[in-house]
């Protein structure tokens, strides 16, 4: 967590990413930017929350990182390396290196494959040819997340949402990768399972000094397990800093307004909380 | 698939592709002579006890031709279709997994090859290749190989953008591993509906191609040909058409029925499984185990006289006769067995005026089936087998659906999670609320039903509601969405709305934008409240007393201030123990570590 005496793993640089919108004839078309210019880094074994609401940009963000969306402008260097420049395919290392977990564990993961082979797959993939070594290594990282053997051979429709983002975990943590892009990773949980998903991935880090670039809406999940937070709106970051210092003396006006309307777990004050949400508003009510 | 045999057109249809396949596979056997058997003695002989059909001009026994034809037709069919499929969905999954460019002309060249009428197709390759079976095989292939790309570009479009296809890609998994063992597998259903049904199309394509004497030589038998050679001794022999023509008849009909069949079987069973039944079992089991865990409280909090304040059992005694009360109501779902399954069990809860009661719970708890109980709109199977609801002292439990219907006008109103859905995407916001407005007031004059639908858009504070009434829904961001369907809710001034996770789709500033406009409204219209929610900070924030649901039955109730400082219930406690607050200390790890050993 020492992000000042390490190299980052991961430096964003200006990144700019375009979406094409209107209609199908080539001059219809016209670029949207959906990401703005933002540049943040993220140090190896620490957790960079990027916080936005709907539209603001933060999936993008990672689909850039994980190589899914085309860079605009801007760089992206990866332990060192530039990865803009890789071309239409990242190479397998990149591959194994990034991994993600998506914000819906049932659509994550192939209805027709038995749970297993999602993670034997990606063991396939990257060089494990002997089938009874990635039944162990399956077995292993099931076991790492709080799953039985026997979970290996059901199919997604037999495990529960909670079961289900820990396979997909399982799937991003086998290859051993050094940043995990997590996109609402526990958004669509029960409370007390994504308690429980956020204490598995903070359990991982500190084992395995993985790095995390968490997304999401839900300030009360950024508190909980990042190191360093970036607001986005817009596509433009915001603000960014150390988790306390953002979310305890925000100094942008958003940040503030996002915190405001962040609702608190605890009815003590609310009074007071939702005279200080009407007055931001200029005194109307809602 | 037994089921769906009950029906007598999957049974037909069953029956006649298993009997087409049975005599073309026994031909021989069954066939009273070869094929190319000539019986000299007899051409043209009509049916005779020797020739059941009749002969053909050198004496040929029709109906061995026309079984032996059986064996040509199934051949041509099953070979032009995997022919078809062999090239089209490839080509299918190419154009749907690349798109772009890709997809952009190899789409137009579908639709240039849709345009060729597809016996044209057939005559150009004949006419090129010759006649035989292998010609003929690829002539009517190549006919039906674009609905097969078409097919398969549809659904690997939709396919692609599903996670475990973006998360195949972050393994490193290259595309044609991707398209052919993610994707493929989740076409195969729909890939056998097209094929059977297709299998009856290229039977029909093959009878023309031999009766216009394109198909096979005169050597080899088809009903096609037969059919052909019938038409030139119509004037003598009418009867010689009969036998063919039912043939191709009934044969194709009943691919076409098996595709029906086959794709309500998948549809049937799937939709069943999984959305239905799947949910309803699996809150049932957890509701069993949740009323024999002998460990829980009660259902009903009020019947012990804690320091919880007034409480569902007591009604009576409460300052106020409450706006709704639902007393030791009991929802269970009909098992397909004959058993039931309890989503809710021994519920009890009441609202009264200006009061909003959070109805907090985890997904399968039960709550929105409450909800949905309230309101009348239990889907079917599912029914309230005990307890009573009463709004405003009114029994509800007993009302015919008519009766229903007016009271959910005007007792109470709801709102969904999704506001987009709430709203007809079709019609403008203004018309949709002054539907609502002249629905509840027969006499309204059109200029008058307008104006209300605007004051109420200003009550909800959507400005400039005049220009607004004249917008789509798409036209509204979510939370104005939502605002609208608020306002669709209190057209009838309802003493009761019912808020279904309002504002979980909403993002956090948008959230409390509408929390408060709730808030405003209560305080204003003086309205009983009842906000279903997955949400603590939504229950913390809104609600006066909150009733917890666990697997189907109420845990806690209580003032909202009671139950988060001092939960009775372990569940409550674990629930308020795992927000992740805004509030709590950064990444400290002491809430952390205490979670670990309660979840151990």
């Amino acid at each position: 967590m020492n992000a000042t005496t390490t190299s980052p793993l991961l430096e964003v640089r200006d990144l700019c990413v375009d979406y094409d919108v209107g209609g199908a004839l080539a001059w219809r078309r016209r670029a949207l930017r959906v990401v703005r210019g933002i540049s943040f880094t993220i140090a190896p074994g620490e957790t960079y929350g990027l916080v936005g609401e709907s539209g603001s940009g933060k999936s993008t963000t990672g689909r850039a990182i994980l190589r899914l969306a085309d860079v605009s402008a801007g760089t992206i260097t990866f332990a060192g390396s530039d990865i803009v420049g890789l071309g239409r395919t990242a190479p397998l290392s990149y591959r194994g290196a990034v991994q993600a977990v998506y914000q819906d564990p049932v659509g994550s993961l192939n209805p027709r494959h038995r749970v297993g082979q999602a993670v034997t797959d990606a063991l396939a993939r990257h060089g494990v040819t002997d089938r009874t070594e990635r039944r162990r290594r399956a077995a292993a990282a099931f076991e790492q997340v709080g799953l039985g053997t026997e979970h290996l051979t059901r199919l997604p429709s037999e495990l529960s949402g909670g079961q289900l983002q820990r396979v997909a975990i399982a799937r991003a943590l086998v290859l051993s990768p050094r940043l995990v892009v997590c996109d609402e990773a526990v958004s669509a949980l029960d409370l007390s399972t994504q308690a429980q998903i956020l204490d598995l991935l903070r359990d991982r880090q500190a084992e395995t000094g993985v790095s995390y670039l968490f997304i999401t809406h839900d300030l009360g999940v950024v508190r909980h397990i990042a190191h360093q937070v970036g607001v986005l709106r817009a596509g433009e970051l915001v603000e960014q800093g150390t988790t306390s210092r953002v979310l305890d003396a925000p100094s942008h006006e958003y940040t503030k307004k996002l915190l405001a309307a962040s609702l608190s777990p605890h009815p003590a004050g609310r009074e007071s909380r939702r005279a200080a949400r009407i007055a931001a508003r200029g005194g109307v009510a809602a | 698939m037994r089921t769906a045999l009950r029906q007598p057109t999957a049974l037909f249809a069953v029956v006649v592709v298993t009997v087409v396949v049975v005599v073309a596979i026994a031909a021989p056997l069954i066939a009273p002579y070869a094929p190319e058997a000539k019986d000299f003695t007899a051409p043209l002989s009509g049916p005779t006890a020797a020739h059941p059909l009749g002969t053909d001009d050198l004496g040929g026994d029709l109906l061995s031709q026309l079984i032996h034809a059986a064996r040509t037709a199934l051949l041509v069919a099953v070979g032009s279709v995997v022919v078809a499929m062999l090239i089209g969905v490839p080509l299918g999954l190419v154009l749907g997994y690349r798109g772009g460019w890709y997809d952009r002309i190899g789409s137009r060249g579908l639709d240039i090859a849709d345009a060729l009428p597809g016996l044209m197709i057939g005559f150009v390759v004949i006419a090129i290749l010759g006649q035989g079976m292998a010609v003929l095989i690829l002539a009517i292939g190549l006919v039906f190989c674009m609905n097969f790309a078409r097919l398969t570009r549809a659904i690997t479009l939709t396919e692609r953008n599903k996670g475990y296809v973006e998360s195949a890609r972050v393994s490193g998994l290259n595309a044609p591993r991707i398209l052919f063992s993610q994707v493929l597998p989740n076409l195969a259903g729909p890939l056998v509906v097209q094929a059977a049904v297709f299998l009856g199309s290229a039977i029909k394509v093959e009878a023309a191609l031999s009766f216009l004497g394109l198909g096979l030589g005169d050597e080899q038998p088809s009903w096609g040909g037969m059919l052909g050679f019938a038409t030139q001794h119509t004037a003598d022999h009418p009867e010689m058409a009969l036998a063919p023509g039912i043939a191709i008849c009934v044969t194709v009909l009943a691919f076409s029925l098996l595709g029906d069949t086959i794709n309500d079987t998948l549809s049937g069973s799937r939709m069943r499984r999984t959305k239905i039944l799947g949910r309803v079992l699996l809150d049932g089991d957890g509701a069993r185990s949740g009323s024999a865990d002998a460990a829980l409280p009660p259902a009903s909090a009020g019947t012990d006289d804690g320091p919880v304040g007034p409480d569902t059992g007591s009604v009576e005694d409460s300052a106020g006769e409450p706006v709704l009360a639902v007393r030791h109501a009991d929802i269970v779902a009909d098992r397909p067995d004959g058993g039931v399954v309890r989503l809710v069990h021994d519920a009890s809860l009441t609202v009264r005026r200006g009061e909003i009661l959070g109805l907090l719970g985890e997904s399968g708890s039960g709550k929105s089936m409450l909800a949905k109980a309230i309101l009348g709109l239990l889907p079917a199977g599912v029914r309230l087998a005990g307890g009573a609801i009463t709004l405003n002292g009114t029994e509800l439990t007993d009302r015919s659906p008519a009766q229903l219907a007016a009271l959910r006008g005007t007792g109470m109103g709801v709102v969904f999670q999704n506001p987009q859905a709430n709203l007809s995407p079709v019609h403008t916001v203004g018309r949709q609320l002054t539907d609502v407005v002249r629905a509840h007031d027969a006499t309204i004059s059109k200029e008058a039903a307008r104006s209300r639908a605007a004051d109420l858009l200003d009550l909800v504070g959507v400005d400039d509601p005049e220009r607004r009434l004249d917008q789509y829904p798409y036209q509204f961001s979510g939370g104005m969405a939502q605002r609208v369907a608020i306002a669709v809710a209190l057209v009838g001034e309802p003493d009761l709305l019912i808020l279904d996770e309002a504002t979980s789709a909403l993002d956090v500033t948008t959230q409390a934008q509408v929390l408060d406009l709730v808030l405003d409204l209560r305080d204003r219209l003086g309205m009983a409240v009842v906000n279903i929610t997955h949400d603590l900070g939504v229950a913390a924030e809104t609600c006066d007393r909150v009733t917890v649901l666990l697997r189907g039955e109420v845990v806690e109730t209580g003032d909202v201030h009671t139950v988060f400082d001092h939960p009775r219930h372990e569940y409550t406690a674990r629930l308020i123990a795992a927000h992740p607050g805004v509030d709590d200390d950064a990444p400290g790890l002491g809430t952390h570590d205490q979670r670990k050993v309660e979840h151990a």
